[in-house]
């Protein structure tokens, strides 16, 4: 139920790797579920770089506003700007159109990240 | 100990049908079914369906029920219904406050008069055992009886301009209902036994008591009935519903559609301060000059001497983008002057050229996009023009908003029930 080419945080972002030392980051169909109506993606400037763990941006929906954190580091390469018109497509799609942030990785993936089987665990341990 | 949460009639229907539930006074309730912004929008320009069954509804009764009411709730009955201040009469009803003889409120509340000798007193979830306690301690000597109905009654609210066509395909003769049902009055009665049961029904013949009020600024009817039919008259309204965009709606929605239309949240926007400097100056009974009671009443004599408390004013944002409203603080030229009461976002309104508009304003310029604009109370220590900016911050952002006398334009619910048949 969680793409298996992609890897979690546990605080439910995640990171799809391209392969080039790029990768895209996003919010995952759980984090989406939990907030509500997304309304606003505040993201930041191409360019802007972070190291794993530091917070990038913020995902406001109906019920509250949240902090979203960088699954491993780098620099930004672009942001989804669809998403300042089109908020709702972190709703509709979070793995696809709701993509954040895409990055030119500073080195390899932590290691501590999730596989999708482990984040379905965490997932389900949480819904409980 | 720990109380089990309680439920509604209607809470395997809001599980079943996708409802995000949430903790609510002592209930588990909807906060939103699948998108709170749908609801929000559905409300303002087709319908909403509400369970507002949470609600507290107590039966106030005896020879001198008028005599308690007329002392411990705000509103004058002998002088309250229209610009006219006519007394309260049977089928008639009107929002006010309790008070503590602080002059804090213990609630807001919607009194109805049934008929002579006999009150229907609307209070928030979980209140009315506080509220009825309240009135007989105060009843000390008084023929009077209270009784908390909660427990024994459903409640249904329909809201948005689709709410009276659809409730013609629910009632049994709609026209006689709808006819003179001016904006807070009623007609019918939930209990069969009642007299007045014949007034408003279902096609089936089930008693409603329907009321044309609500908590959202639009038009529509608050439903009561008794608990054991609440599901059938639930189903009854989706499905008549469903050609007009009739959506289910949870508290999400309730709230920000209420905010927008500038309406208080019990025990958030009014609370334990005097309830005296607040946009809601209808709930008290002021003289025409505004600068006294027409009535003595519990809390008076305090809010005769709380000039200085403090003042609660209504903001609206540029954006969407809200605070989170617990713990944030108003700024106003850097200095901290008060607290955030209620911060929601009204989906359905946005700025132009410095004037608010609705998805539903008629004159709204052509291609506006409209996104929603934050918007809610604050608690200062002194009045603010309208236009004045402020800052409000809580741990993560600040935002800019103004001072405003009203929210989102256009509301319905005052409108004639004729402009929407």
């Amino acid at each position: 139920m969680y793409p298996s080419d992609v890897k979690y945080t546990k605080n439910h972002e995640f990171i799809k790797s391209l392969g080039d030392g790029t990768a895209v980051v996003g919010i995952t169909s759980y984090a989406q579920e939990a907030l509500g109506d997304v309304v606003f993606v505040d993201l930041p400037e191409v360019g802007a770089t972070f190291g794993a763990g530091d917070e990038f941006g913020t995902v406001e929906s109906v019920k509250t506003v949240s902090e979203i954190f960088m699954p491993a580091a780098g620099e930004i390469l672009a942001v989804n700007e669809e998403l300042e018109a089109h908020p709702e497509f972190v709703n509709e799609d979070a793995f696809g159109k709701g993509w954040m942030v895409k990055v030119k990785l500073a080195g390899a993936l932590p290691a501590d990240l999730l596989d999708a089987a482990a984040y379905a665990a965490l997932v389900s341990e949480e819904s409980h | 100990m720990t109380e089990p949460m309680k439920k509604t009639p209607l809470f395997d229907w809001h599980k079943a049908h996708g409802a995000n539930i949430v903790e609510f006074g002592d209930y588990l309730m909807p906060v939103w079914y699948a998108s709170a912004r749908a609801e929000h929008l559905a409300v303002v320009s087709q319908a909403g369906l509400f369970d507002t069954s949470h609600m507290a509804t107590l039966r106030v009764f005896g020879k001198d029920a008028y005599d308690l009411l007329q002392w411990c709730f705000t509103r004058n009955l002998d002088a309250c219904v229209g610009k006219d201040l006519a007394p309260l009469t049977d089928g008639k009803c009107v929002y006010g406050l309790f008070l503590d003889e602080h002059g804090n409120a213990i609630d807001d509340s919607i009194v109805y008069k049934i008929k002579d000798r006999e009150f229907m007193v609307e209070v928030n979830a979980s209140m009315g055992g506080p509220v009825a306690r309240h009135l007989m301690e105060q009843a000390k000597g008084r023929d009077v009886t209270v009784i908390d109905l909660t427990d024994k009654l459903g409640k249904i609210d329909i809201q948005g301009p689709a709410s009276i066509k659809i409730m013609a395909k629910v009632l049994k003769d709609p026209g006689a209902v709808y006819e003179k049902l001016p904006y807070f009055s009623a007609k019918g009665h939930f209990d069969p036994a009642s007299t007045l049961a014949g007034q408003a029904q279902m096609l089936d013949g089930t008693p409603l008591l329907v009321s044309r009020s609500g908590y959202t600024g639009e038009v529509g009817f608050e439903l009561f009935v008794e608990r054991d039919q609440t599901v059938k008259l639930w189903d009854a309204i989706m499905a008549a519903g469903a050609e007009f965009g009739l959506t289910a709606c949870g508290l999400a929605a309730r709230d920000s559609l209420r905010a927008g239309a500038v309406l208080p949240l019990s025990h958030q926007d009014i609370g334990h301060w005097p309830c005296i400097h607040n946009p809601w100056p209808f709930a008290l009974p002021f003289t025409p000059s505004g600068d006294g009671f027409t009535k003595a009443f519990l809390g008076s004599a305090a809010l005769d001497k709380a000039a200085d408390a403090p003042y609660t004013l209504t903001f609206v944002g540029n954006d969407l983008r809200k605070v989170e409203a617990h713990g944030a603080r108003v700024y106003l030229d850097g200095r901290e002057i008060g607290t955030v009461l209620t911060c929601v976002t009204d989906m359905a309104i946005g700025r132009h050229e410095g004037r608010i508009y609705s998805i539903a304003t008629p004159d709204k310029p052509a291609g506006l996009a409209i996104k929603g604009l934050s918007c809610g109370f604050i608690k200062v220590g002194s009045r603010l023009a309208p236009g004045t900016a402020v800052e409000i911050r809580d741990a993560k952002r600040a935002i800019q908003v103004l001072i405003e006398t009203d929210v989102r334009p256009d509301r319905t619910a005052r409108k004639a029930l004729k402009t929407f048949m």
